[in-house]
């Protein structure tokens, strides 16, 4: 047996892990089967993530990874390992108010049942921080990966277009985390 | 929907990595962006004893030109490859990347693992087979390489070996007149292409057809050349070439193709040949606009 | 007539007014059922059939409880016999129901259906064992064709006797022979729509706490209508009611998949008090899509006659609705009203309808956002058909049968009694605001040069706000705290419709207080009086009402008080900002919090006859059976005629909700349910095979449309108050109803030239190849 690589045994022996969620570090031992997500949700008690499908096409589960947008049902939490994870809960100022794209979410009405929210909101984040200055046709291609079924997108895009040119003002702007 | 049960390795080198596939044998599963593979283990549609994780295989990172050619280590995310300066030499690459899927899965996904996938309406293993990638292989008995020819050997299978790696993949660098173009019908933005259509193209300096190539994804069990339309083309003058005919031409006589609750196998065709037919239609004219380089591929 | 916001002008209505549900659910901080943990909770997971019929021999536990960290597998002889009773208030106790078992006893009866439920440490866990349960199946043979399942040799229920469920009729086919024979056009068209489903982001969810020592039970879950959960709880367990508690904080949509208690539902329900410990139940997607319901699947004969001038003379309806093997609640009502409902809004003198359900070894049928809306759809794409037969223009044709105002109350030949409607203003602004001519002559245009727009319409009628039986009253409960500041309780069972806005803003205004005083607590049966959820597009008005007669009373005492304090009398006294003042002279008043804490810590300070305290509880009753709502959905596309693909334009509805409380909440639900009804008819495909095998069971098949296939959404409005509260109507279904076929007849519209005719769903790139392959050769 690779002894040096092989990290747990068959059947739920668990594997160390150790990442920053949010900023604060994190360690445990965890199942190699156990989905990011669940590790969020459970271990970390961070329920701002949520499961819409668990099989990567609805975006509900969306968390930055070392600044990356990506589906935390498509990641094991051993693969976090050494990594900084940002969920919905630490993208919004440290003192709890809402940053930019989630005050344009509330202007321009953008959720109603908020059971997508989170994904769409670090997903925006995101985009918007790479992109910071998107045509229509960008900001719909970014939002295909997030799924809602509440809103039809009507508002999700006015939030990104509002967000992108709030962020595109020189002074006084929130940044992201 | 949760995995069952599996064991996790993490080597850190590719020597590391095909050992352990050899010691853990057929139960054995090669992990690297995860993004095929833990949907299929979040459904059971799959199981493993032992997952190897080559995420952080250094080896396995990185883009390089040169030589005629982009290398691509095999763990190189594709929102990487979308970013890469080096990725331009290739067009069809570029044009590609976009298509797949979302950009959040992009930025775990990595090109070889969509190539070792090799899922026939994926469009790395079409720009592999369009461009007659080389795919660069690792095992405990040394290296080798595959052509892609010879690599897609059926639906979701290659012909790896059970203890083998894919360590890096080599696109040719077309130089000249060229033009390239990667048509795809999806259901919507991202998904899994219903039929697909690359062209490559090079012309010469009187508009002849010096070369081209063209790919066919979701149409079949693996990605497709279009041997037959791709002889009839060459060596003709550009304008006496037909991109509707080409098309049905290059959909004609396909086996296998699939049929399912997205499309029937025979919309598939007939939508192939259109796919086809666009794509011809615009590398052509990307290619006559083109001044052409110095270097001739040969 | 229940006034709403009376005392002084009103600031938050008719506003834009944010959510203040906003802030917890944008950082992470909502309770949606998944996200309750309580100490020493299991967790379940359901062992489905994989047959669509099969006889169950027996089912071998004892591998899944070796496996470490199971507690316990339950099959139907361990948790039927709990059963005490099982009905749904609204449908009642002595409708012919279909028998519900928890979980599947000699026979299972769809792909999905449960068969034993195992519960365990973890779900992954659970999930594990899943696997190691053995069942003993003989396959039988399945009925799995809803058209012929009548005649099917095969019972889905052989207790029925029948695969019919019922069927109910209006006048028959036959009675308008002559109309038909007589008229100078007549069109007839067998119309169908596909199985889809109401997929909300969350799926379902149930926790169960029973505590032992006491007997009490307290129930988190994912639902539209806690109360209605309580109650049927209570039956089911014979559990006083007193005794049971459903809370629902936050809810990832519903779209009617969570309105009542299903068969999973109840097996939890059953097994929580046996486990002693908080069970919980999250269903993943793969079971929502499997085992939630289904919606949609149905088809009807139609015809219309017209005279010469294209007026209607009569519309008839044969419908067929596939119920599958549990249909949730018992469908031959609803199904009724697609019959009763086919007219639309249209100038129709005779009308006959007849509706039939149907059972199949295929999961049950359950409410989708407007469960009737095949009347619209049906209706809407003969009459386009109808126009292109006749030669009329299909918005001609509209304008020449639509009511007008003048000619309401207007009751349908079916006796569906319209009133407070506008179809035909929104037919005009619908149009005026695409600018139809400067389309038609744009299509002419491109069609010269290969390229195929369209543009389609459709009206529709619907009913919203019902008011009998248990959805007749709702009920509020404000109290205005010693401070001021102001609680206000209803049963909810918002999903994502707004409630807790939409009932801050009403109270504000009802009570002339800023609305940053008003906090509102929905959802918790131990707090809220008994509502009948959210549902049937009923909260707006009923809320409105509830919040009005009881605010009525408060504003009553407060200006009461204020005048004998202020020396004024009560007829002069305003509410408005929180105070109470002498109209005229607004310095001259008492704050809200001065006259609250009058009443509660200075009683002797009252004036005669006013009670202390500020706080009431009033149950407003509906006077209206029905109130109607209309609208007109205009939709352009382009098809891709070498590919069959469908791209959409332009998407306009001009709407007549009544007076809006928040106009972005009205045009949040309009575009959900609207892209619902694209995703119905150019993607979404809850499809079986032959033998009743499910081929959409993940997201990767069902297609849930994205920001990418939806345009952006034009609303105009149109007011026309209701006879209700506030002048409201409801709102929440009609983007649902009149989505899909506007989109159908822009498609059928852009293929006109091929001679198409679209009668089928869903309409794919595939699907729309094969049309135009079918009409070049001729068929």
């Amino acid at each position: 047996m690779g002894e040096g690589s092989a990290l747990g045994g068959a059947g739920g022996a668990d594997v160390p892990v150790r990442l920053n969620v949010n900023g604060r570090g994190r360690r445990a031992l965890v199942e190699p089967r156990r989905t990011l997500a669940d590790f969020l949700r459970e271990e970390c008690r961070l329920t701002g993530t949520h499961l819409g499908c668990e099989h990567g096409v609805c975006g509900a589960c969306t968390v930055l990874l070392d600044g990356a947008a990506v589906r935390s049902c498509l990641m094991l939490a051993v693969q976090a390992d050494g990594c900084d994870v940002t969920t919905v809960e630490g993208i919004g100022p440290p003192d709890g108010s809402l940053g930019p794209v989630q005050q344009a979410f509330v202007d321009c009405h953008g959720l109603q049942c908020g059971f997508c929210t989170p994904g769409f909101v670090v997903s925006v984040t995101a985009f918007l921080r790479d992109n910071p200055d998107p045509s229509e046709a960008q900001i719909r291609d970014a939002l295909s990966g997030n799924l809602c079924r509440c809103t039809g997108y009507q508002g999700i895009v006015r939030a990104v277009r509002q967000a992108a040119s709030a962020a595109s003002r020189p002074a006084g702007v929130e940044e992201e985390p | 929907m949760k995995p069952a049960p599996f064991r996790y390795h993490r080597p850190a080198t590719v020597a590391e990595a095909t050992g352990l596939l050899e010691e853990l044998g057929e139960g054995a599963k090669v992990l690297a962006g995860g993004q095929s593979l833990l949907p299929m283990l979040s459904l059971r549609l799959t199981a493993f004893d032992d997952l190897v994780d080559i995420g952080r295989i250094a080896e396995l990172q990185g883009i390089e030109a040169g030589g005629g050619a982009v290398r691509i280590g095999a763990g190189t995310r594709m929102a990487d490859v979308e970013r890469a300066p080096a990725a331009a030499a290739v067009p069809l690459l570029a044009r590609a990347t976009p298509l797949i899927g979302h950009f959040q899965i992009r930025n775990l996904g990595t090109v070889g693992g969509s190539i070792a996938h090799a899922d026939p309406a994926a469009e790395y293993p079409a720009v592999a087979r369009t461009l007659d990638a080389t795919m660069e292989v690792a095992s405990p008995a040394g290296r080798r390489t595959i052509a892609a020819a010879d690599f897609f050997d059926g639906l979701w299978t290659t012909t790896m070996g059970p203890d083998e790696v894919l360590t890096a993949v080599s696109f040719p660098v077309w130089a000249g007149r060229t033009g390239f173009a990667v048509e795809e019908l999806a259901r919507r933005h991202g998904d899994f292409a219903l039929a697909g259509a690359m062209v490559a193209l090079s012309l010469d300096g009187d508009d002849r057809v010096r070369r081209c190539a063209i790919g066919l994804f979701g149409l079949g069990s693996v990605p497709e050349r279009a041997g037959a339309a791709e002889a009839a083309a060459t060596g003709r003058l550009l304008g006496d070439v037909d991109a509707e005919e080409l098309g049905r031409s290059a959909t004609a006589g396909l086996e296998g193709v699939p049929d399912d609750l997205h499309a029937s196998a025979p919309y598939r065709v007939e939508v192939g040949a259109v796919l086809v037919a666009r794509a011809w239609a615009a590398a052509s004219a990307e290619a006559r606009r083109s001044g052409g380089g110095e270097r001739d591929d040969g | 007539m229940t006034e709403v916001g009376s005392a002084g002008a009103t600031r938050y209505a008719g506003a834009r007014v944010h959510r203040v549900e906003d802030a917890r659910l944008l950082t992470g901080r909502g309770t949606f059922v998944d996200d309750v943990s309580l100490p020493g909770m299991l967790h379940a997971c359901f062992v489905r059939s994989p047959f669509a019929r099969a006889a169950v021999g027996g089912i071998d536990t004892a591998a899944a409880l070796a496996l470490a960290g199971v507690v316990a597998v339950l099959t139907a002889a361990d948790l039927n016999p709990g059963v005490h009773e099982q009905w749904h208030t609204s449908v009642g106790k002595d409708c012919p129901e279909t028998p519900r078992p928890p979980l599947a006893e000699d026979e299972v009866r769809f792909v999905g259906d449960p068969v034993a439920l195992v519960v365990a440490d973890s779900r992954y866990v659970a999930e594990d064992a899943a696997e190691l349960v053995e069942v003993y199946y003989e396959p039988l043979p399945a009925v799995v064709d809803y058209t012929t399942a009548e005649e099917a040799d095969v019972l889905v229920h052989a207790a029925h006797g029948s695969n019919v469920v019922g069927e109910l009729n209006g006048v028959p086919a036959d009675a308008l022979a002559e109309v038909y024979a007589g008229a100078a056009h007549v069109v007839r068209a067998t119309i169908s729509q596909q199985a889809y489903a109401p997929v909300p982001m969350e799926a379902r969810g149930i926790v169960v706490d029973y505590a032992p020592a006491s007997g009490d039970i307290t129930i988190y879950a994912a639902t539209q209508a806690p109360h209605e959960w309580r109650a049927f709880c209570s039956r089911l367990l014979g559990v006083p009611e007193h005794r049971i508690r459903v809370v629902m904080r936050d809810t990832g949509g519903g779209f009617g998949q969570k309105v009542l208690v299903l068969r999973e539902d109840m097996a939890i329900m059953l097994a929580g008090p046996k486990l002693g410990v908080p069970l919980k139940w999250a269903e993943d997607r793969r079971e929502n899509l499997l085992a939630a319901g289904k919606s949609r699947r149905e088809r009807a004969d139609v015809a219309m006659a017209f005279d010469a001038d294209g007026a209607i003379r009569a519309a008839s309806i044969d419908f067929l609705s596939d119920c599958g093997a549990y249909p949730t609640p018992w469908p031959v009502t609803s199904a009724a009203a697609v019959g009763a409902l086919f007219p639309g809004p249209y100038r129709v003198p005779a009308a006959s309808f007849a509706t039939k359900n149907v059972y199949t070894n295929t999961v049950g049928r359950t409410a989708y956002r407007g469960p009737w809306q095949f009347e619209t759809l049906a209706r809407e794409v003969l009459l386009d058909i109808a126009a292109r037969q006749i030669g009329i223009d299909p918005v001609e044709l509209r304008r020449r049968n639509v009511l007008r105002r003048d000619e309401l109350p207007f009751a349908n030949p079916n006796g569906m009694p319209y009133d407070a409607i506008s179809p035909a203003e929104t037919l005009e602004q619908a149009i005026e605001m695409l600018g139809y001519d400067d389309f038609r002559a744009r299509q002419a245009e491109l069609r010269r040069h290969g390229r195929y727009l369209g543009v389609g319409v459709s009206n529709y009628v619907e009913p919203s706000t019902p008011g009998y039986g248990s959805y007749a009253t709702e009920a509020a409960t404000i109290r205005i705290e010693p401070s001021g500041k102001v609680n206000v309780s209803i049963a909810g069972g918002s999903t994502g419709n707004s409630l807790e806005t939409t009932v801050v803003q009403l109270t504000a205004d009802a009570l002339g207080v800023d609305i940053g005083d008003v906090a509102t607590v929905q959802g918790d049966t131990a707090v809220t009086g008994f509502g009948a959820g959210a549902a049937g597009s009923r909260s707006g008005s009923m809320t409105a009402g509830a919040v009005g007669d009881t605010a009525a009373v408060l504003r009553e005492r407060i200006v009461a008080i204020a005048a004998h304090r202020l020396e004024a009398a009560p007829e002069d006294i305003e509410l408005a900002g929180s105070r109470a003042y002498v109209r005229g002279t607004p310095a001259v008043g008492l704050s809200l919090a001065e006259v609250s804490a009058l009443a509660y810590f200075d009683p002797a300070a009252l004036p005669p006859g006013v009670p202390p305290g500020l706080e009431a509880s009033a149950r407003y009753r509906a006077e209206a059976g029905i109130i109607w709502v209309n609208a007109t959905h205009v939709c352009t596309c382009e098809v891709d005629v070498g590919s069959g693909h469908v791209e959409l334009l332009r998407y306009i509805v001009s709407e007549d909700c009544g007076p809006m409380i928040n106009p972005s909440v009205v045009e949040g639900q309009i575009a959900g349910g609207v892209v619902q009804g694209i995703g119905g008819v150019l993607f979404e495909h809850l499809a079986v095979d032959d033998d009743g095998n499910p081929l959409a069971t993940t997201l990767m098949d069902y297609l849930v449309p994205t920001a990418t296939e939806v345009p952006e959404i034009e609303y105009g409005h149109v007011e026309t108050p209701s006879p209700g509260p506030g002048g409201y109507k409801g709102v929440g279904e009609g983007g649902a109803i009149g989505a899909p076929p506007a989109v159908v007849n822009a498609v059928a519209d852009a293929l006109a030239p091929f001679g198409v005719t679209i009668t089928t769903l869903p309409l794919g790139p595939s699907e729309v190849r094969a049309l135009l392959r079918g009409a070049v050769s001729g068929g």
